[in-house]
Order: C-alpha cells, then structure tokens, then sequence
C-alpha cells in the first residue's frame, strides 16, 4: 500500500510536469501550427538564468519570477524574431509545397534549440549543478509515521493546479482567452472580426514560455541543471500532448498526468529501465486506437 | 462611399479581377452577380483585405483601404460575412458573437451590450441557442449567425458573400429580407455578392455585373433585372 501511494503521488506530481510541458506545445501548436522543438531548450535557459540570480544572492522567489517572464518573453522572441517573417505572407508565396510550408518552421525550431545550447555552454560552461526548491524534499511527517508525499511533491502539485485554474479563467472567462480560442480554431474568420491573430498568436508563444519556463523549475530540484537534461521532458510531453489530443488544451493536461502516473508505475512495480519502453509502447496503443488523441476532436469536414 | 477604381488581383498571374471600377453609394444595397468564376468573391475578398490587389485602389469616403490589414479595415467600419455561413462550429453562439465585437470592447463596453441584445432581437432563434455550439445551427441559423458576428462589430458597409448559397428559397428570403429591412432603417451601406440574380437585384438598388474578372454592366438594380439579354449573354437564363 505505501508503495503504491508512493507511485501514485509521484505520479501526480511528475505528470503535473509533463502537463504543463505538454501545455506548452499545444499552445504554440494550436495558435501557430508549429511542433516547438525549442521549447525545452527556452525552458533550460531560463532555468539557468534563474540559477544565476540565486547565485548573485537574489531570493529564490525573485529567481522564479524573473525566470517565469524570461520564459515569456523568449518565447515572444521566437515568434516575432523567427516563425513570423519565416511564415509570412512573401515567405510561403516563394515555398510551393504546403509540407515545406510546415516543415520550415519546425526545423527552424530545432535550430533555436542547437543555438540555446550552445548559449548555455558559453554562458555557464555547461557544467551540471544543482537547482533548489523553497520546500524540503522530505517526506511529510505526522507524528512519527511518513506519509507516502514529499513536501516538495505537493508544492509541485499546488503551483501547476494553481496555473491550470488561471488557465482556465483566462480561456474561458476572458475576451483575450476568447481570441486565442478562436485565432486556432478560425484565423480567418477571427480576422475578419477585427482581431489581430498575429499578436495573439505570439501571446501564445509567451504563455507557452511561461508554462514550459514553469515545468523547468519545477524539474529541476530532482534531474539537476545542464544544457540536456530537459530533453527528456520535451520527448515526454510530446508523447503526452499525442495521448491528450494535440488539439485540446485540457487534453494535453489530461495526456501529461496520464504519462506521469504510467512512468511512476512502472517505476516502481517493475524496474526504471522499463520506462521508455513503456512509454513508446503507450504512445504506439494511442496512435494505433485513437490517433487523435482523448480529447482530440475528430476533423470533422463542413458541408 | 466605396469606391473600386482599375481594381486588379492576380492569382499566379491568371487574372481573377481586370481592371474593375465601380462606385456603391452609402445607405443603398448594391449587389454584385455573375456566374461562378467571375471573380465575385475575389473582389469582397481584395476588399476586406484578405486578398492583395496587383493594382488599382479601394476608397472608402477618404479613406484608402488599399494596403491595410485586414484587422484595419474591419475598424474602420466595413465587415465581411465570408462565403459559406462562417462561424466558428467549436464556438458557443453566444461567444461567436461576442468576438464580432470583442476589438471594440475597451473602447465601446456599453454599446457592445446594446449591439448584442440588437441582433438577438434581430434573430431570436439565436438567444434561444446562445449556449450550444455554433456547429450544431441549421444552416439558416448560421448564416444569421456570421451576419450578427458582422452586426455587433457596427459597420458602415456589410460586404455579404452569397448569404443565400445552399439555404432552402424559403430562409434564403427571410435573410435577405433582413438585410434589407436593416439597410433602410439604419442607413448600413450593403454590397451584397449573389449567384442568384433575381433573389439580389429584387432588393438592391444598383446592380454590377461581372464576367470573367470584368464589369460587364453597371445598371439600377430594376434595369438589370429587366434587361433579359443581359442574363442571356452572362447568367445563361
């Protein structure tokens, strides 16, 4: 029983994680139709930019907050410095195929992620360090008996729950959230109505970058800071936005608890080096049974 | 006043507007006929922005909307119903029209409210349903929707693409009886794009027609519709 509570709280705080990262790559999906490979590469810099406040003796809250802005506005950066002029209007008129139309984009990405890496290393010379986290990692005592949750764990579980709920209200409550709902759904038709979906889709990449720039400090306390440790995460978080649905918010967050209750099972009940092959084996069911996710709405051709 | 003077648009070099001029007059329907391919919407879409003119130039009143952005000209007060009841089906109804007037909300937050309760008043059948998805509206509904997602954002021209393609003639009717209605009360200057000539110039004042990218007359609607060689020659009845 205390292993299974022990998985299953991990689980849920490690699959809060991936949510969020997952979160992150259907925001930018959605609004710009891009696949952001560079979006853990955003997330690792800021991380690092935070690490470095704490270490110039700024209070770990201060780091955070200044990491979470970072965060937004790299990925506001990307948008305006890089996808926008690569997908302009002059742009594809030049690029024949509709494939190279989407491919460009998505190697561009790639290349942002090569060029913060190299950034890192230059920077911080690449070393591996630690990150703190403002709770201990300790297990949550009452009394004598441990409880099967670390402190750390429901600091972890409250932050993301608190980003999914303003989330939410700025969705669904929002004239803002409205316009980025609708800039996916329709470009068109949203610009017809007088919005202009080109700043709302670099919103979109900034809160993108937050939510990703979140994940990475939230990660970190356990995997440890350096250029390559948040790769994993992105390869996780994709399969987890596949497993959701790539074009649900809520089913990107659903894909990541999914993932993380899956990897912390079979951490605990068979062995870690059983992780990937469980996740790859998952991915493959989902694409197999249903390739457009949980949530995933089904294209549905208008007549 | 809009007026399109030597208006070009090129789609690869194939001409799908050539050197079109024409005025539609504030407060008055005009309407703009012609076969499939004459380039009907082609010409709404260079005029909202959504296509880019090779040349020529579009006013409205003083105002050059030539080169502007399509989220430009919609401030400037001319709205497009797109082709194809175009709403936004994951959409609530309700929130379909509240983005219609969603650009205008710091400035205008009172008037938003009125402009809603308006078109509800308009169409009831859409207050009834304002909280199911757009995608489930008949396409009647639809279409009432897209035109009060165009109403709430006040313009001073409607640029109307076929509002009545694949509408049963009964709702068809009601539609564009609506627009009229909405035209004469209000002073709302209209440029409707119709296929179906007789439905259009029986309401319009002014009609166009156009043939393979080119004005091919330039009549009130009443001539038009009288003029039989005309639809011989271009509409084929």
């Amino acid at each position: 029983m205390t292993s299974f509570l022990s998985a299953f709280f991990s689980g849920t705080a490690q699959g809060a994680i991936y949510a969020l990262v997952s979160l992150g790559l259907v925001l930018v999906w959605r609004g710009a139709g891009i696949v952001n490979f560079a979006q853990m590469g955003q997330a690792m810099f800021t991380t690092y930019i935070a690490s470095q406040l704490i270490q110039n003796d700024y209070s770990y809250w201060s780091a955070f907050l200044i990491a979470l802005i970072s965060g937004a506005a790299l990925g506001a950066l990307v948008d305006l410095g890089l996808m926008r002029p690569l997908t302009s209007r002059k742009n594809s008129q030049l690029l024949t195929s509709q494939s190279m139309r989407t491919t460009i984009p998505v190697i561009a990405s790639l290349g942002i992620l090569g060029v913060l890496k190299a950034l890192a290393g230059i920077f911080w010379a690449g070393e591996e360090r630690g990150f703190p986290s403002p709770v201990a990692p300790n297990a949550i005592k009452i009394g004598e008996t441990n409880l099967a949750i670390t402190g750390f764990d429901l600091f972890v579980i409250g932050t993301v729950f608190l980003t999914l709920v303003l989330t939410t209200i700025f969705f669904t409550k929002t004239g803002m959230g409205l316009a980025m709902r609708a800039s996916a759904l329709n470009p068109e038709v949203t610009r017809l109505s007088g919005i202009k979906v080109g700043w709302v889709r670099t919103l979109g990449w900034a809160i993108s970058g937050i939510a990703s720039s979140l994940a990475g400090l939230l990660v970190t306390p356990k995997t440890n800071l350096s250029p390559n440790t948040l790769d994993l995460l992105l390869i996780i978080g994709f399969t987890a936005a596949v497993v959701g649905g790539l074009s649900s918010l809520a089913g990107s967050v659903l894909g990541g608890f999914i993932l993380g209750y899956v990897i912390s099972f079979v951490n605990v009940y068979s062995a870690p080096e059983n992780v990937f092959i469980a996740i790859l084996v998952f991915l493959l069911l989902a694409l197999f049974f249903r390739p457009q996710g949980i949530l995933g709405s089904k294209q549905v051709r208008s007549v | 006043m809009l007026a399109i003077t030597n208006l070009v648009t090129e789609f690869a070099s194939i001409k799908a507007l050539d050197n079109i001029s024409f005025q539609a007059k504030p407060g008055l329907i005009t309407t703009v006929i012609g076969a499939n391919g004459a380039g009907k919407s082609t010409l709404l879409r260079t005029i909202s922005g959504l296509e880019r003119p090779t040349s020529g130039s579009i006013t409205w009143f003083d105002e050059e909307l030539t080169h502007k952005s399509v989220e430009a000209i919609v401030r400037s007060g001319i709205s497009q119903v797109p082709e194809g009841h175009a709403v936004i089906s994951q959409l609530s109804v309700a929130e379909n029209i509240e983005l219609g007037g969603l650009f205008r909300k710091r400035i205008a937050r009172g008037d938003l409210a009125t402009a809603t309760k308006e078109v509800y008043e308009l169409f009831p059948i859409l207050h009834e349903r304002r909280n199911e998805p757009a995608g489930s509206l008949s396409g009647g509904e639809r279409q009432m929707l897209a035109i009060s997602r165009a109403l709430v954002s006040r313009p001073k021209l409607l640029l109307l693409d076929e509002p009545s393609l694949g509408l049963a003639p009964l709702i068809a009717a009601q539609i564009i009886g609506i627009i009229n209605d909405l035209c004469r009360s209000t002073g709302l200057t209209v440029l409707l794009v119709e296929q179906n000539a007789n439905t259009a110039l029986a309401v319009a004042d002014h009609g166009i027609l156009l043939a393979l990218g080119k004005v091919v007359a330039d009549l009130p609607a009443k001539e038009m519709a009288a003029d039989s060689s005309l639809r011989a020659a271009y509409l084929g009845y």
